[in-house]
């Protein structure tokens, strides 16, 4: 019991911490895009801090996630049960806009204002999903 | 398609992408030919119970950085296609390592 708690409280730490780097990362993209056709030298220092941000903070964070995450599951025998499979779908749907935010901001930091339209919801579904995980992990319906 | 990042940049990450290609394929390797061996020839079921969750996390690595690799540079449509379809089939990440490579080596030349 003593482990499975060390487990979670460091789930949720480092979940809580990958999260709001994703919602940054989203924001920035909506950022840059407002400044687009614009000499905006403080936007970009801004997004590259962003970068370096989500490449030392907020990718460990998401792994650490998921290999906690994963540990608590099997520890607890949860992985037949339906509530977890949704979840662990909208996670990786998360990890996906994580990777695509990842990307686009290495293109836009060199310059380029354009990008796929949808990520400019990013921040928006990231809330969305971390809704539906809470939802889903607290009252674990079926 | 839009402009990709600098060529430097892109070199970067085709070398990252690469790096977790080969790191994928060699987990899922030897979670195939080492340790469900020895779980089903020696009894030992540790063995899968290790490399089970290790080959899932590089799995998940590779498929984050692939996702990555091609939202950030200007990859043709049916070479994403590719990618992607062989990020789902068994060592299909040591293909998509030799199309990186000479992707690579197109960029080294320009």
């Amino acid at each position: 019991m003593q482990v499975y708690l060390w487990l979670k409280a460091l789930h949720i730490a480092a979940a809580t911490t990958w999260i709001s780097g994703l919602v940054v990362a989203g924001l920035a993209v909506v950022s840059r895009q407002a400044c687009a056709g614009m000499q905006a030298t403080q936007d970009r220092h801004y997004l590259d801090t962003i970068r370096r941000w989500d490449r030392c903070v907020t990718l460990p964070a998401m792994f650490l996630t998921w290999t906690l995450g994963i540990a608590m599951a099997m520890q607890a025998g949860w992985f037949s049960s339906p509530w977890l499979m949704i979840k662990l779908g909208i996670v990786g749907a998360l990890s996906a806009l994580h990777g695509a935010l990842s990307g686009t901001s290495r293109r836009l930091d060199h310059g380029t204002d354009q990008f796929a339209a949808v990520l400019l919801y990013a921040a928006p579904a990231t809330i969305l999903g971390i809704v539906m995980i809470a939802i889903l992990v607290v009252t674990k319906p079926f | 398609m839009t402009a990709p990042s600098s060529p430097a940049e892109e070199l970067g990450q085709l070398r990252r992408m690469r790096l977790v290609s080969i790191i994928e394929g060699c987990t899922l390797l030897t979670l195939i030919f080492v340790a469900v061996p020895i779980k089903h020839l020696g009894g030992y079921a540790i063995a899968t119970t290790i490399m089970g969750p290790v080959h899932g996390m590089a799995f998940l690595l590779y498929v984050w950085t692939l996702i990555e690799t091609v939202s950030g540079a200007d990859f043709p449509r049916p070479d994403v296609v590719r990618m992607v379809v062989a990020a789902f089939i068994p060592f299909g990440a040591f293909l998509n390592e030799r199309a990186l490579r000479r992707r690579q080596a197109l960029l080294v030349s320009a």
